[in-house]
């Protein structure tokens, strides 16, 4: 085998893991905000009488939101960069912590606004704002959105690095945060929406319109809140969205790496095809072993 | 609907002039002076932008667009990018440099109103402010996104937003930070006690960090000198705005409590 590839190889494991924990701490961190999709019954709540100690963190959704997060970052390491003028390995390293902090401050502020705002504008419900909410919760949130977002800037850095992308920094974190948004949103927030909000409803039901909102607010002990949400879904939900975006990644440059030159859009194709195939199986598998969902006989 | 104690018009004129003389101001102080410790002013511009496009947000939103919000933002924003940038081009090219953030505003309100039409005649949303809405939103993002890179830059000319805003990859973030100035107000904001004030007190707050944020991608460009003013500006200008937010927060609010249990529906007071 050759150095160079040796090199590469090296370089997509390290992307590999770190969009792993990239995605962990992504979902996470909107689980914690109640961010995207579930975000909409935490908001009707109020308004169908269902108050709660819920976070409400409306930054747009998760795949607007980590784009922002992440050209924040690398803005922030470049102008380090350019102003310390080290780009040893150290020198970078610490420019991706600079960029990834300020950012971690950026998205602590935006939170507490949405999370005020919104709930001000439900004043007529009679939801409180709760401080102690905002003070344990924001820093939760920064704090895995600092992780998330230095992976998402570390992994960016490597593949500038070894030259396998023709964008410039800022442009290729902002594209790998669309995709860590859209993984998050789609994979993670099923499990902190279905599995959490709705725990009392059967799988599957789906959400009844008469149930809009009445999500779940009293936890194992004393009353719910968004942290005992992450909890949860650091179990399952969490660890499958970092599986999703790992696979997104590593499986992509897998194939620029591996696959060189015209074969590996080829390869591209297939793998798609091997996903819906197995997708395709997988769904009337279950459909055939749990059938459909059956209505409560009241 | 979406009534509030400034109207459309004054806050189309605070934007569109307001945001003009900052980034007119910037670049020829800047010229004047052969140095980029101006770039501040434009900044100010976009942020009076961000004031207006919020605003036009908030109006067109509040017919019930709900998780359309970040969508009709970051849509007008990218009419915006287009504007600028062709505008910028035809500039230089027509020998017209001087005219460049006129011919992008003109632009935006063209393909904004475009936008527009296509949303109400053709998707037919039917929302009877969406034309006017569109092209308002989409002219306030060509000043914010032509405000942030002068300020970045130092100057508004073809060659210089070129190398430094879209070359450096910044002009991402400025796209991105920008709109989010723009959008995130009236987002953060959704919900039926909804008050202008809150909003746009939380807009400018918004444009301050994004002021910020530009201001540090300034430092990469023009060296720490240039981005210290741009700097302090934004934090103090942000301490101011969201403390009134803050303020006004504790106002709308049903109750602000440092702790407690849920309310008891015969303790919600209606």
């Amino acid at each position: 085998m050759d150095p160079q590839m040796m090199v590469e190889l090296g370089a997509l494991t390290l992307v590999g893991g770190a969009a792993l924990i990239a995605g962990v701490a992504e979902d996470l961190e909107s689980d914690v905000g109640s961010q995207s999709n579930p975000n909409s019954q935490v908001q009707l709540a109020p308004q169908m009488g269902y108050l709660h100690r819920l976070y409400n963190k409306a930054i747009s959704g998760e795949p607007a939101s980590y784009p922002f997060y992440a050209a924040i970052g690398a803005s922030t390491a470049l102008a380090v960069l350019s102003v310390t003028n080290n780009y040893s390995l150290i020198g970078v390293f610490f420019a991706l912590v600079a960029g990834a902090f300020i950012t971690s401050l950026i998205h602590g502020v935006y939170a507490t606004t949405s999370y005020m705002g919104r709930i001000a504008s439900q004043s007529r419900f009679g939801q409180p704002v709760y401080l102690d909410v905002l003070r344990t919760h924001t820093p939760v949130l920064m704090a895995h959105g600092f992780v998330a977002n230095f992976s998402v800037l570390l992994l960016t850095w490597v593949l500038i690095e070894q030259n396998l992308s023709p964008f410039p920094f800022v442009v290729l974190a902002f594209i790998w945060g669309i995709a860590l948004g859209g993984v998050g949103s789609a994979v993670g927030d099923v499990h902190l929406g279905t599995d959490r909000y709705y725990q009392d409803r059967p799988y599957g039901s789906g959400v009844n319109a008469a149930h809009s909102g009445s999500v779940v607010r009293k936890a194992e002990s004393g009353l719910r809140n968004s942290i005992d949400c992450a909890w949860f879904c650091s179990k399952f939900g969490g660890p499958l969205t970092g599986l999703g975006f790992g696979l997104v990644v590593y499986l992509h440059f897998w194939k620029e790496v591996v696959v060189k030159g015209w074969w590996s859009p080829v390869a591209g194709v297939i793998m798609v095809i091997i996903f819906i195939v197995m997708n395709v199986y997988l769904e009337s598998y279950s459909r055939k072993r749990y059938g459909t969902y059956k209505e409560e006989s009241e | 609907m979406a009534e509030g104690d400034r109207s459309p018009g004054s806050l189309l004129g605070i934007g569109v002039i307001g945001g003009l003389i900052g980034i007119y101001l910037a670049n020829y102080l800047n010229m004047v002076t052969g140095t980029a410790w101006f770039s501040f002013i434009a900044a100010l511009g976009a942020i009076l932008a961000v004031f207006w496009g919020a605003d036009a947000v908030r109006r067109v939103a509040s017919y019930g667009l709900g998780t359309g919000v970040p969508s009709i933002g970051l849509l007008s924003i990218g009419a915006g990018q287009i504007a600028v940038l062709l505008g910028l081009a035809i500039g230089k090219f027509a020998g017209l440099e001087l005219a460049d953030p006129i011919i992008a505003l003109i632009l935006a309100a063209i393909v904004g109103i475009v936008n527009g039409v296509m949303a109400r005649r053709v998707i037919k949303m039917n929302i009877a402010i969406m034309e006017r809405s569109m092209t308002e939103i989409a002219m306030a993002a060509s000043i914010i996104l032509l405000g942030f890179s002068t300020a970045i830059a130092g100057s508004f000319a073809f060659d210089q937003i070129m190398a430094y805003v879209v070359a450096s990859g910044f002009i991402i973030m400025v796209f991105i930070v920008g709109g989010m100035a723009m959008l995130h107000p009236f987002n953060a904001c959704l919900g039926p006690d909804e008050r202008q004030k809150r909003t746009l007190n939380l807009a400018l707050s918004t444009g301050f960090l994004a002021m910020l944020v530009s201001g540090i991608a300034a430092g990469a460009i023009n060296g720490v000198p240039a981005a210290v003013p741009t700097l302090i500006v934004a934090i103090v200008g942000w301490i101011i705005y969201y403390m009134r937010f803050w303020a006004d927060t504790k106002q709308d609010a049903a109750a602000m409590l440092s702790t407690g249990l849920i309310p008891k529906e015969e303790e919600v007071m209606t």
